[in-house]
């Protein structure tokens, strides 16, 4: 499939790399050649050094058979002028990043269609989304939901109070089960576990559910005693800040704690409209001591958002030294995802891979046929849709002998989410979600 | 940190890749069932066993490959390719000195095309296939030709690439490596069997025709005939042959977006190919003045004086090597205009050696935007090369290399003064080896070999040849402390 990404900053760059390793024919364009230098000597990929708004540069690229084009500058005008381009020229598909909320308006899409622009993604609003639904469900790591249908993917952390401790997980309960684990995460290592393996106290734990099967999950971690979180300190108020307000529950009380005075009453205006109860400080997020006046004690949860991804984990830290036990941190750095996470800081929120998986899976739309992976833990999950007549319609999925590592969590069949047990029988057209450790997926292209 | 397992298994697949080379040029020997048989049968089991237990060895090896891991494999690459493309010629007892025989195969896979045989005609069928396939192989690169035709490497493709072809210029046809070098080499073969086709017009057998138009195209130079493209004495050929050397030494990549993608225009719109044009024209001129003009006292007349001159000069220029006529007769003039026409060499991304042209043409802007930056102190001068913008750090490059290649021929020099070579034989020698031409001046000129270098002499020249064909920086590269430190 051939790719043209518009705009080499922290989305495009991060696409373009996760995509070059899957064998797609990527294009890479950026006006700043410091940005593409670095890049095609070390990934296969073609770069171009031109705005991606031109159009003599679009058609070099090849834009005319190209499946999909990707504004992700950091202007979200130049996206979409880009993106009008390149459908003009023929280019099958577009995505455009954009910084407006209100042009997520499903009433604005047809508009933006017709004007060449097919979807849109705002980062922001995604990131937003992942804090919100973390604060709401405080005892989940890791949220995934799944293309379409009520399937989601969470990550828990076990402690010793959990049920489901120690028990092979062919006792647990078989089919009659609401939940399928797919993975487990122990210390370094990543798990596909068979009926015969064990979960372990601080397991981190991948459940695949329905939605409204969460609270069952919740009963068996052991966590139903987490505090119901009623007050929440974020300290650092760009867009994703605003957005989460926006997003949670209105009961929620909420804090801002923002350096810069103006944005404060940026942030005042922004929410005044919807009549959020929201207190905004102007303080510096980093100085516990001056935050002794919010009382810190309060809140059940604490939010960096800021822009240094070294000054939120530091200061998740101290918010857990306070007693806070939920935190959230945006880390912007992969390299720091995985230290973060050894330090015990809840969730971590990064917002490019959040925006690059989300274009990924519109990716998926365009051509479901192919195998598409996006890498979790150590081990890829794909979706994949079975084709007609495929060997893996043939048999139940416990008898089909698919290799060691590799466990089938779920499915979407005609829109609606199931899980996949031992008995059930694929059908064509069904969109399977996949676990396997990384590596494994060539192994199982002959079965679909 | 050096991942040597996947250095082991990519040399082992490279290594059986030469092995079925070999396998071919055996089916050649098979065909005429000379001599060369045995030799090749075990050369190929020596390269099989060799390519397989590495690659055995490497089976496990991370899939991870570095910058400095891409260059230790083209490095090692090209010299065990030698190694072992050189057994066919011992065993069979054709060049029975090893140095000779590295020598020959080195010049081979460099497409140098400089050679230390005296009685070519004496080899088997099958080894002079062998000596001119070395030749097609090298002509666009030994990892370029792996590339192309195996997917194997996964994600080391992108460094092996960077590590093979450091040019001036870099244009990719295709997203994908694979790809691009997939279609190069079909524009490479099209040439090829072209060059072949027509040769057979011209009443050539099937076996010269294929071993001459490998040779032609790859710019290399090697002939089955001592007296090389001379033995035929047929104007038609040597004007086919003058036309397809000239069509090797232009960018390949030029090459494919005129022929499958028909922008002719863009032929006529390159700046370095207008330059290299202009450049051959100015040479034929002179060499062809000199000639026929009865000045000189050589007295051809003027069709044959045009014909020898544009064949030696574009046989120089695009570092073939190939000879109709030894220009060691000529006018001393024209030897300063071959001599430079050496130094220079053809277009970046073709088959040929030397400094290319366009980083002369770089040059000259340079030089020539000096004299402007005196007068108008603070103006901005861009430099331009096909409407694109040369930055500082490019020129740095540029002049970094300029300063590397002109102090390797002036070492080179000296060696081979103190080795008894005259000067002009010692100049000639380093620059023909290092921009991998072939024939050179005197004693070394294309009516003779090259058998009187010592053995010394001959490593030297092999080394040469084997930095100059890699842009030099790629090869001096794993002789500097910094590359072997772990930071």
């Amino acid at each position: 499939m051939k790719i043209i990404i518009g705009g080499a900053g922290a989305v495009g760059t991060h696409l373009a790399q996760l995509l070059s390793k899957e064998k797609q024919d990527i294009v890479l364009m950026d006006e700043k050649i410091e940005r593409l230098q670095h890049l095609s000597s070390v990934f296969d990929l073609m770069v171009i050094n031109a705005s991606p708004t031109s159009i003599m540069a679009q058609k070099n690229a090849g834009v005319a058979n190209a499946d999909m084009f990707i504004g992700v500058t950091p202007d979200e005008s130049t996206n979409m002028t880009c993106c009008m381009i390149a459908s003009n020229l023929g280019c099958k598909k577009t995505v455009a990043r954009i910084d407006n909320y209100e042009y997520l308006d499903p009433q604005i899409s047809e508009f933006f269609r017709h004007l060449g622009v097919n979807s849109l993604v705002y980062p922001e609003l995604l990131a937003a989304r992942e804090v919100a639904n973390t604060l709401q469900t405080s005892w989940i790591r890791q949220w995934w939901e799944v293309g379409s249908g009520d399937l989601v993917m969470i990550g828990v952390k076990l402690r010793e109070n959990a049920q489901i401790l120690n028990t092979p997980l062919k006792d647990l309960g078989g089919s009659e089960l609401p939940y399928h684990i797919v993975a487990i995460r122990r210390g370094d290592e990543t798990i596909i576990p068979n009926g015969n393996d064990m979960l372990l106290n601080q397991d981190l734990v991948y459940f695949m559910a329905n939605k409204k099967n969460l609270s069952k999950i919740q009963v068996v971690c052991g966590k139903e005693a987490y505090p119901e979180i009623k007050n929440v300190l974020i300290v650092g108020g760009d867009r994703i800040a605003v957005r989460t307000v926006d997003l949670l529950d209105p009961s929620i009380h909420v804090t801002i704690i923002e350096q810069d005075e103006k944005r404060c009453d940026q942030i005042n205006e922004l929410l005044a409209k919807k009549g959020n109860k929201v207190l905004v400080v102007k303080g510096d997020g980093r100085n516990f001591a001056s935050l002794e006046d919010i009382n810190i004690n309060k809140y059940q949860a604490f939010v960096a958002l800021t822009g240094s991804a070294e000054v939120n984990i530091l200061s998740c830290l101290a918010a857990h030294k306070e007693g806070i036990v939920k935190t959230v941190a945006k880390v912007e750095k992969n390299e720091y995802m995985k230290m973060a996470e050894d330090l015990d800081i809840g969730t971590t929120i990064n917002k490019k891979n959040i925006a690059a998986g989300s274009i990924y899976q519109k990716l998926l739309a365009a051509d479901v046929a192919n195998m598409k992976t996006l890498e979790l833990a150590n081990a890829d999950v794909a979706e994949l849709t079975v084709g007609p007549n495929a060997k893996i319609t043939r048999k139940p999925v416990k008898d089909l002998g698919l290799p060691k590592g590799v466990t089938i969590g779920g499915m979407v069949r005609d829109g609606v989410g199931m899980l996949v047990q031992g008995n059930t029988v694929l059908q064509e057209g069904d969109h399977v979600v996949i676990f396997c450790l990384s590596n494994m997926i060539n192994k199982l292209e002959k079965y679909f | 940190m050096i991942n040597r397992l996947i250095i082991f298994r990519v040399m082992g697949s490279l290594i059986l890749i030469e092995a079925a080379l070999l396998l071919l040029s055996l089916g050649i020997g098979l065909i005429y069932q000379e001599y060369d048989i045995a030799a090749f049968l075990y050369t190929t089991l020596i390269a099989t066993v060799l390519g397989g237990t590495l690659w055995y060895v490497g089976r496990k090896a991370e899939n991870r490959m570095s910058r400095r891991d891409g260059y230790i494999v083209v490095a090692c690459a090209w010299t065990v390719f030698s190694l072992i493309g050189m057994l066919p010629y011992i065993i069979s007892g054709y060049i029975p000195n090893v140095a000779d025989a590295f020598f020959e195969t080195m010049s081979g896979f460099t497409a140098t095309g400089a050679t230390i045989l005296d009685n070519i005609e004496e080899g088997g069928h099958g080894l002079l296939f062998w000596r001119s396939l070395t030749q097609w192989l090298g002509g666009l690169g030994i990892v370029f030709f792996t590339l192309a035709v195996l997917p194997i490497f996964g994600l080391g493709e992108v460094k092996l690439f960077a590590a093979e072809s450091i040019g001036p210029t870099h244009e990719k046809l295709h997203p994908r490596i694979s790809t691009t070098a997939r279609r190069i080499w079909i524009v490479y073969l099209g040439l090829t069997l072209t060059c072949m086709g027509c040769l057979m017009l011209g009443g050539l057998d099937w076996y010269d025709a294929i071993c001459h138009s490998m040779t032609c195209t790859a710019t290399g130079g090697f002939s089955t005939y001592q007296d090389s493209i001379a033995h035929f004495h047929s104007p038609y050929v040597e004007y086919v042959i003058t036309f397809f050397m000239f069509a090797g030494s232009i960018n390949f990549t030029l090459t494919y977006h005129c022929f499958f993608q028909r922008h002719f225009g863009r032929f006529w719109k390159d700046m370095e190919l207008r330059w290299f044009t202009w450049i051959i024209i100015g040479a034929t001129v002179i060499c062809t003045f000199c000639l026929w003009s009865r000045m000189y006292h050589v007295n051809l007349s003027l069709e044959e004086s045009f014909r020898q001159a544009i064949f030696q000069v574009v046989s120089i220029v695009s570092t073939t090597g190939f000879a109709t006529a030894d220009y060691n007769m000529w006018p001393h003039v024209t030897w300063s205009v071959l001599a430079c026409l050496m130094f220079m060499g053809g277009c970046a991304g073709s088959t040929v050696g030397g400094f290319k042209v366009i980083r002369i043409v770089m040059l000259v802007k340079i030089a020539y935007n000096e004299f402007r930056h005196i007068l108008h102190p603070n103006a901005v001068i861009p430099i331009r090369i096909n409407e694109k913008v040369i930055d500082g750090g490019m020129r740095t490059t540029l002049c970094a290399f300029l300063f590397v290649y002109l102090l390797t021929i002036v070492v080179a020099t000296i060696i081979f003064n103190f080795m008894g070579l005259a000067f002009s034989e010692a100049i000639g020698v380093s620059l023909s080896s290092l921009s991998n031409v072939g024939p050179s001046f005197g004693r070394f000129g294309p009516e003779f070999s090259w058998s009187i270098l010592p053995n010394a002499g001959k490593i030297l020249a092999s080394f040469l040849m084997l930095i100059g064909r890699l842009e030099i920086f790629a090869v001096l590269l794993l002789f500097t402390p910094q590359f072997w430190k772990n930071r």
